[in-house]
């Protein structure tokens, strides 16, 4: 079955009168449980797909089909909805609201998720994020405010988040893109760990070593994805130089 | 390229300008009306005693028009410098007709609030104003009424009357409704209608006609002239000194006036606090550009003057629109608040609106340099992020989302946000507060004023019903036919199976001294007569009980320098009463000065000078019953319940009261909304990344609104809470010393009632949301990439 299913997509900026059409008829599927990449010079407009498709951004024309969903047809509060249980988002910057513990800013979506449930729903929340921030290994840093820890355990924090109303499938946008090496290391590795347990990915990203992560990699251009290559599932960390190498050699063939 | 950066931010930043100078229009509008309304009410009563000619020293007598004693006195006394008599004659209730009202049309009974005369419109002392402030003018056939005249009828400009006196009578069309300064206020015992020389002189041509003469005298000496006049031993119906009288006669005004004073501090309290509110935020606001500007190596000196100019340009736009708005909005709080003196606002006006604009100006420039200066503190990274060097160590959560079992997260987030930035939301709890107290304690005047025992601070006992004959002065002159009316009242209740009781108070004007006669005042000494028996109120001692026994009031006391166990004089022309004092009382009639004798003291009844009304108790009946039955037995008398007989002696205060406690509301509404908007629309600009954020991570725009909305009701009901523990403590510092200046020394002030908890709270609540509501309504239009703009 496809996680996400997109037709003749395109989307058109107007700015000082002058159309800037962004995305150009784009067709796309990504299945349940694929890791999907999209990479592309800047401006060829990887983000704004990525938000297109999940629903943050409106679209000019074409439909946008999430597990059988059309999203045209869905208002806002459903959207809200949608995207409440059942998208994640994982931001290059990593948004937390300030005023909020980062155990706080993890469990928020799921309170506001669980509004009416009553007390053992909350419990069970708690018990899930715990342990989702253990799996994650960021369970000292619970109390923390987000200014006091480092990115790759705010990204992580955001992880937690994104994971934690358990959403069918993961927006990521440039997930690595403000980290070190290591912190990406460990963010990556974090989700293909969640990948493998069968959440959907979609993420963008400008890093080979991350794009070599997934299932398969979708080439954007001017608007127009213009080729795809497909790994098929990342399963061993030693096979990872191999599928960088294959992919400079595609994405070198693209013109990237 | 100066100002090429602040062309762009101007443009750029649109709304947090337009916010901005909107909060320095509101501010400049608030501070100039305010200031220019404070000077134009503490100088209101002078300036008002000032334009009307207020002698140094006022009588009113009686006279036949033939002989007049007082006259050639005033002519030879040597301490006089200039004195006039002016002719008028006394109206009773039958004397007047109303034969065209508009408000009610079938009325024909005339009901005058007190002692009432009719002369021509004075020249030289005693002037009076039409409600506009202009000087009266009246022509033939055309008369002027008191504004506590004409309300206690229901009459109004167009109204027409018609006064009968001897053998002539003549209608007349009232064509203004005059502003008195000597007799206007409603404490003062008398009152007067202005007509023209001509209709005057027609009344005056018959003979056999009482006078009733005015006297203003300005003294050389005043205290030569005044023991010289006590010394004549005139009967006069009232003696006063001018102007020290006078202006404490408009007390109930000056209760309006301290309200108007609150008003304004809090008005000004306001403007400065939205404006450091407003300028702080904006300035952090910049900080990111402020650190970039730094980094690219433009100096302190050039970011300072950058703001300094952008703030410049703003608060000169936005002080002359304020100093442009002061004016009407200055005019329709006093206009509303000040109804019987000519307030003079002419002159220092403008003055003071442009040094008051000019002030915000330099208010703004203050703030801003004072908000730059801190940069000069900080690298151009710590400017970049916002302020923060990076360093925390105490983090700002203090509220924890995991300990709360039921709390909707939308609620807890709008709790949190509060609690982590006390600061920024201090602004609009200080607001509301401030509405709050502003709604609060001029309630505390008008529930006191209303309240059952405020009749005993006027020196009467609380009684079932009030009755106005109209024959008060008749039964100064012939008290049998007071106790004959009396009995009547007791005798055809009877006949109707109802057992009552009727009683008076008789004023008796003395002139009250020590033992040893060194200090004397003329002070009214009241004497209860009647069937009932009645206990007054005592602050201390004990009531007088035999006939050679007084009570006076703390403020009478002080005055002569006596307690209780001291003898005082009381000497009624030719007559010397000795007194023992039991007791000490307080009382608001002549303002605070007063004595109180046992039924079974002796004093003659030609000295009497005047009663308030008859007093009617009935057992086992309630207040609202007595009067009814009163009014369908006794239908050519004026029948009032307690307050209504308040109402009736003190003036249309209460109402007064009550229309500027409507206007204040409506302010404090408006006000509440406004800054609501305001500063909702400020927070929302620094949140949207935040809003963004949370509706990428799926909340509703309704539960983004519930959250916006909840803070502002969380902040509101805080100041609810506060303002009422405030405006409670506050009261008898504000308000007490108005009272006490009256002659309640210890009064018990009723604040707010469980109805005004009830009602004012739920309708700041029901308006503050409303707005909260539609201001949030702008979460929904945020796109959810400004999440990108969260720093």
């Amino acid at each position: 079955m496809n996680s996400l299913s997109v037709k003749d997509l395109c989307k058109t900026y107007i700015i000082n009168k002058r159309q800037n059409n962004v995305l150009r008829n784009i067709n796309m599927e990504i299945k349940e449980g694929e890791m999907v990449s999209v990479m592309g010079p800047s401006g060829s407009g990887k983000s704004t797909l990525l938000y297109a498709v999940s629903g943050m951004d409106d679209i000019t024309a074409g439909r946008v089909n999430f597990f059988g969903k059309d999203m045209s047809d869905l208002n806002s509060s459903q959207m809200s909805s949608l995207r409440l249980n059942e998208m994640g988002f994982i931001f290059q910057q990593m948004y937390m609201l300030k005023n909020l513990s980062i155990y706080d800013n993890i469990i928020l979506p799921a309170y506001q998720s669980a509004q009416n449930k009553g007390r053992e729903k909350r419990k069970e929340i708690n018990n899930r994020a715990k342990e989702l921030m253990h799996k994650l290994g960021i369970s000292e840093i619970a109390e923390h405010d987000i200014n006091e820890v480092s990115g790759g355990q705010l990204q992580r924090a955001c992880i937690c988040r994104s994971l934690i109303n358990n959403p069918k499938m993961i927006f990521a946008d440039e997930p690595t893109g403000a980290l070190n090496q290591q912190n990406s290391k460990e963010v990556m590795k974090e989700l293909n760990r969640i990948n493998a347990e069968g959440t959907t990915i979609m993420l963008v990203t400008h890093d080979m070593k991350v794009a070599a992560k997934s299932d398969r990699v979708l080439y954007l251009e001017d608007g127009n994805i213009k080729g795809e290559y497909n790994f098929g599932k990342y399963t061993d960390a030693q096979e990872s130089r191999e599928r960088e190498r294959k992919l400079s050699n595609w994405l070198m063939e693209m013109g990237f | 390229m100066f100002f090429h950066i602040l062309k762009k931010d101007l443009k750029r930043k649109k709304t947090m300008n337009i916010i901005l100078l909107i909060f320095i229009i509101l501010a400049t509008m608030f501070l100039a009306s305010s200031v220019d309304n404070l000077m134009a009410v503490n100088g209101a009563i002078d300036h008002f005693l000032e334009i009307s000619k207020v002698s140094d020293f006022l009588a009113v007598a009686l006279s036949d028009g033939k002989e007049d004693e007082i006259a050639r006195f005033l002519q030879d006394n040597e301490n006089v410098s200039e004195y006039e008599a002016i002719d008028t004659f006394n109206l009773v209730n039958e004397d007047i007709k109303i034969t065209s009202c508009k408000e009610e049309p079938d009325k024909s009974r005339y009901e005058r609030t007190n002692t009432l005369c009719v002369g021509m419109v004075p020249e030289n002392f005693m002037k009076v104003f039409k409600e506009d402030d202009s000087a009266l003018s009246i022509g033939p056939g055309e008369i002027a009424l008191p504004k506590v005249e004409a309300d206690n009828n229901n009459l109004q400009v167009g109204d027409k009357l018609l006064i009968k006196l001897g053998e002539i009578e003549q209608e007349f069309e009232i064509t203004a409704i005059v502003k008195d300064a000597v007799f206007g206020s409603p404490m003062m015992g008398f009152k007067r209608m202005f007509i023209s020389k001509a209709d005057f002189d027609k009344f005056r041509l018959q003979e056999n006609l009482t006078y009733t003469k005015l006297y203003s005298v300005n003294c050389i000496n005043k205290e030569d002239f005044k023991s010289d006049w006590m010394g004549q031993k005139f009967i006069t119906i009232s003696s006063v000194e001018g102007k020290g009288m006078i202006r404490m006669c408009y007390i109930m005004d000056m209760l309006i006036a301290v309200i108007l004073i609150i008003v304004s501090v809090c008005l000004i309290l306001l403007a400065f606090l939205v404006l450091r509110f407003t300028i702080v935020f904006t300035i952090q606001e910049d900080y990111k550009e402020i650190g970039i500007m730094k980094a690219i190596g433009i100096t302190d000196m050039g970011i300072k003057g950058l703001y300094l100019i952008k703030y410049f340009a703003i608060s000169v736009i936005g002080a002359f629109a304020g100093f442009i708005l002061s004016f009407p909005f200055g005019k329709v709080i006093l206009k509303q608040a000040i109804v019987n003196i000519v307030v003079d606002r002419a002159e220092q006006n403008f003055v003071v609106n442009i040094v008051c604009a000019v002030a915000i100006v330099g208010i703004v420039l203050a703030f801003c340099y004072l908000s730059t200066n801190k940069l000069k503190k900080i690298s151009a990274m710590e400017a970049i992020r916002s302020g923060s060097d990076g360093e925390r160590y105490k983090a700002k959560n203090y509220l924890k989302l995991w300990k709360q079992a039921k709390m909707r997260p939308y609620l807890y987030m709008a709790v949190n946000d509060i609690l982590s930035s006390l600061k920024r939301f201090g602004v609009l709890l200080a607001t509301f507060c401030l509405g709050v107290m502003l709604i609060l304690l001029p309630l505390s005047p008008a529930n006191t004023l209303r309240s059952d025992g405020i009749i005993r601070e006027f020196s009467l006992s609380l009684s079932d019903a009030y009755i106005d004959t109209g024959k008060g002065e008749t039964y100064t002159v012939d008290m049998d036919s007071m106790f004959e009316d009396m009995n009547e009242i007791e005798k055809k209740l009877e006949e109707k199976g109802i057992k009552a009781r009727t009683g008076v108070d008789m004023g008796y004007s003395m002139a009250c001294s020590d033992e040893d006669s060194e200090n004397s005042i003329v002070c009214f000494v009241l004497q209860e007569m009647g069937s009932w028996d009645r206990s007054y109120a005592v602050l201390s001692g004990k009531e007088p009980e035999l006939a050679n026994e007084i009570m006076i009031t703390q403020i009478t006391a002080d005055e002569l320098g006596v307690g209780i166990g001291d003898t005082i004089n009381c000497m009624a022309s030719d007559m010397n009463y000795e007194f023992i004092i039991t007791g000490i009382f307080q009382s608001m009639m002549d303002m605070g000065k007063g004595c109180r004798v046992s039924r079974n003291a002796d004093i003659n009844r030609e000295y009497a000078a005047g009663i308030m009304c008859i007093q009617v108790e009935i057992e086992d009946m309630e207040s609202e019953e007595v009067c009814e039955r009163l009014e369908e037995i006794f239908p050519e008398y004026k029948i009032m319940n307690a307050q209504e007989f308040l109402s009736n002696m003190i003036g249309g205060v209460i109402d007064q009261l009550d229309t500027l406690m409507v206007f204040i509301v409506g302010i404090v509404l408006i006000i509440n909304s406004l800054i609501t908007i305001l500063i909702m629309k400020t927070i929302m600009t620094k949140e949207l990344g935040d809003i963004a954020l949370l509706k990428s991570l799926g909340f509703t725009d309704l539960s983004l609104r519930a959250w916006q909305v909840a803070r502002v009701l969380i902040i509101l009901a805080a100041a609810i809470i506060i303002g009422t523990i405030l405006s409670n403590l506050a009261a008898p510092y504000i308000i007490g010393p108005v009272f006490a200046m009256m002659g309640a020394t210890s009064i018990e002030l009723v604040n707010a009632t469980l109805k005004d908890y009830i009602f004012y709270p739920l309708l700041l609540f029901i308006v503050t949301g409303i707005f909260a509501m539609i201001c949030a309504g702008g979460v929904s239009k945020v796109d959810l990439k400004e999440v990108n703009s969260i720093e």
